[in-house]
């Protein structure tokens, strides 16, 4: 049985973790893993900047009134829209000589059949738009005459938080956190291994227990640091374009609390991933098999019975995240196959990730005491 | 259990299939005891196995009294200044020597004062902020004896210490050993020199193959190889006349005489008949400059007991 561990060997874990952070933070075997923490950041900042230059152009010849934008009808004539509006964000002429009639004639000719009567006039095409500030409308015309009218929000705060829900859940639990903390904490033991320079450490006199706690508390507090940190900075670069009253009232309302759950859901996985992984490289010597195996339980778990789903760490990571990710519509058949299991209270997905990750590092506690150096079968 | 020895009882060690020692029994004093044998022979695998960096397959071992399975209170009294060449990237010097003794225990300023002390006693405070990842070959040897004797250890386990540093250093560091052997601690090293070997040890180990061959002090193991018979070389004035004497002892197998004819090399298989005989010869007026044993040394030993191929 593990131990209790003494104030001295809290101390020496402290000393060991603050040399390993270092390791942890700047290995350059681990870099990549700050590419994984920062994407979605990275792929929302994009997005903001990107509707900003948008808006900044479709603004560039003033701002029209939601009334008039809503005023618009189809069967209206151009002018008439024009004299109402006569400032348009962007006006867009053309002749409708239909090119893919020609590309069907020329098919069909090559299939020896007769080309169909052609149109014998060529349409005048027009797209007007407008922009009120927060929905952009592109009027259609054929021949001056108004017949579609597209309206959309530029920025839909709802569906930009659909989608990190969606992105924090398939790809940063998933798959960001996943082989990050594979990177960070396989690399503990047997990155150290491969170094040549664990005997370092087993020469000191301290507990291979408190070794391997001040170990995973160098890879933990990395680990957290980085996605924690990546999650609140991608949720945050979700906020920065409503920055608007809708931003700040959802900010009031239960925008924090989901800052919150988003970062500890993230610090969460790297605790149970974390101790899995630091276990995998006490006892493997590949991390690939380790990674592949959980990996495939992890991703298949979603079509397994409810009792077998919460033998997963995703299980109760997705039961801590504030929004749950919508299913695709379009697929019935997954639907049909994936049938998620309730999700645990808050509460019990702490408790149970918490004694999964007990139960995982007392396992790597016992592995690490029989661990022998012998770098040349490494 | 409490010991001042090191003892080793039928240890075996396997990898894999491949022998690393097998039933290995010893008891090591203190003092300085050199593991001599060949590449591969096992002397490595001994010093880990005493460090507890692997572990034995079969037997027990006992460091003082303490189990090697036990880290924590083994290397309060135990350095190993290993021969494995790597080290943490990012320590310098006097980083790779203090944050050991910080996990000793010792304050940050008692441990930085400390590794001065050891990082002087191996001649290294000039590159003690210097990344270990570059310093050289000898620098890195240097710096891990510092470690290993930092903390001031009962039992220093040195693989090849010597290896790689320079004349000055090298006699600063066997009077060092001495030093810690007189002082009644156990300094246990390999090392591919025998001259050196022979000349700091107290007690010798000899290992081939993964065997203890013999074990003990130089001269008690060259008395119990009693299949080669004993060397001595006489400096004497009248060396044909004291060869003949010598001819009619039975004990004596060989005599070759020196071309100066002021010598002889005498083979005997009674050390104390051979001592007995020359005492006669020298009551009988012959002059007998003086008499030393060409044999008993560690250079001797292991080519009577482990024979050519000496790493």
């Amino acid at each position: 049985m593990m131990a209790a561990i003494s104030k001295v060997e809290v101390q020496q874990a402290w000393t060991i973790a603050r040399s390993e952070m270092r390791r942890a933070f700047l290995s350059k075997r681990g870099l990549w893993v700050y590419l994984l923490a920062l994407f979605p950041c990275a792929a929302f900042l994009l997005q903001g900047l990107q509707l900003k230059l948008m808006e900044e152009r479709w603004s560039r010849n003033g701002l029209t009134s939601a009334q008039i934008v809503d005023s618009f009808t189809k069967g209206e004539n151009v002018d008439a829209v024009l004299k109402r509006a006569p400032n348009p964000s962007s006006d867009h002429e053309w002749t409708d000589r239909r090119d893919e009639d020609e590309d069907r004639d020329r098919h069909e000719r090559r299939e020896g059949k007769q080309a169909p009567a052609r149109r014998e006039e060529p349409e005048r095409r027009r797209v007007i738009s407008y922009f009120d500030g927060q929905r952009k409308a592109d009027l259609d015309f054929t021949n001056g005459v108004l017949q579609e009218k597209h309206v959309r929000r530029s920025r839909d705060f709802e569906q930009d938080r659909r989608i990190f829900a969606v992105i924090f859940q398939f790809f940063y639990l998933r798959l960001a956190i996943f082989f990050g903390c594979l990177g960070i904490f396989m690399n503990l033991f047997r990155g150290e291994m491969l170094d040549k320079t664990l005997h370092f450490w087993f020469l000191m006199p301290v507990r291979r227990e408190v070794l391997l706690a001040g170990k995973y508390i160098a890879g933990l507090t990395a680990a957290s640091v980085i996605f924690g940190g990546g999650a609140l900075l991608g949720y945050a670069a979700v906020l920065w374009p409503h920055n608007g009253v809708e931003g700040q009232a959802f900010m009031a309302a239960v925008g924090w609390s989901h800052a919150f759950w988003y970062a500890a859901a993230a610090v969460l996985g790297c605790l149970g991933y974390g101790s899995v992984f630091l276990a995998a490289g006490l006892l493997l010597r590949n991390p690939i098999i380790p990674a592949a195996v959980i990996l495939l339980w992890e991703s298949i778990n979603g079509f397994l019975p409810a009792v077998l789903q919460k033998l997963s760490v995703l299980y109760y990571l997705q039961s801590l995240c504030p929004e749950a990710a919508p299913m695709d519509e379009n697929s019935p058949m997954l639907r049909l196959l994936l049938a998620p299991a309730a999700p645990a209270s808050k509460s019990l997905a702490i408790v149970g990730l918490v004694a999964v990750t007990a139960l995982v590092l007392w396992a790597a506690s016992r592995a690490v005491r029989t661990i022998e150096i012998n770098y040349s079968t490494e | 259990m409490t010991s001042s020895e090191v003892i080793f009882t039928d240890v075996s060690k396997f990898y894999g299939e491949v022998l690393g020692v097998n039933k290995v029994t010893l008891h090591i004093p203190s003092g300085i005891t050199s593991l001599v044998g060949p590449n591969g022979s096992g002397k490595t695998t001994l010093m880990n196995l005493m460090t507890g960096l692997i572990r034995p397959g079969r037997g027990s071992i006992s460091v003082l009294g303490i189990s090697p399975s036990e880290p924590e209170k083994l290397m309060r009294v135990t350095g190993y200044a290993t021969q494995f060449d790597s080290s943490p990237r990012w320590a310098t010097g006097m980083e790779f020597v203090t944050t050991g003794l910080t996990l000793y225990g010792y304050s940050q300023s008692d441990a930085r004062d400390r590794a001065w002390q050891a990082l002087d006693q191996v001649g290294l405070t000039e590159a003690a902020e210097r990344k270990v990842a570059g310093y050289s070959k000898g620098m890195r040897q240097r710096v891990r004896l510092a470690q290993a004797i930092a903390h001031d250890p009962k039992v220093l386990v040195l693989d090849e210490p010597l290896n790689g540093l320079d004349p000055l250093v090298r006699a600063d560091t066997i009077s060092l050993f001495r030093r810690y052997a007189a002082e009644g601690r156990h300094v246990i090293l390999s090392s591919h020199v025998l001259q050196e070997v022979d000349l700091i040890s107290d007690q010798v180990i000899l290992i081939s193959n993964g065997m203890i061959v013999a074990e003990g002090e130089i001269r008690g193991v060259r008395d119990e190889i009693s299949e080669h018979p004993s060397q001595f070389i006489i400096r004497c004035r009248d060396a044909s006349r004291i060869a003949s004497l010598l001819f009619c002892e039975d004990h004596v197998t060989e005599i070759k005489m020196n071309d100066d004819r002021l010598g002889l090399l005498v083979l005997t298989r009674n050390r104390e008949e051979f001592s007995r005989a020359l005492t006669r010869i020298a009551l009988a007026g012959h002059t007998i400059d003086s008499v030393i044993p060409s044999d008993e040394s560690v250079d001797a030993l292991y080519e009577y007991l482990i024979g050519g191929g000496r790493s």
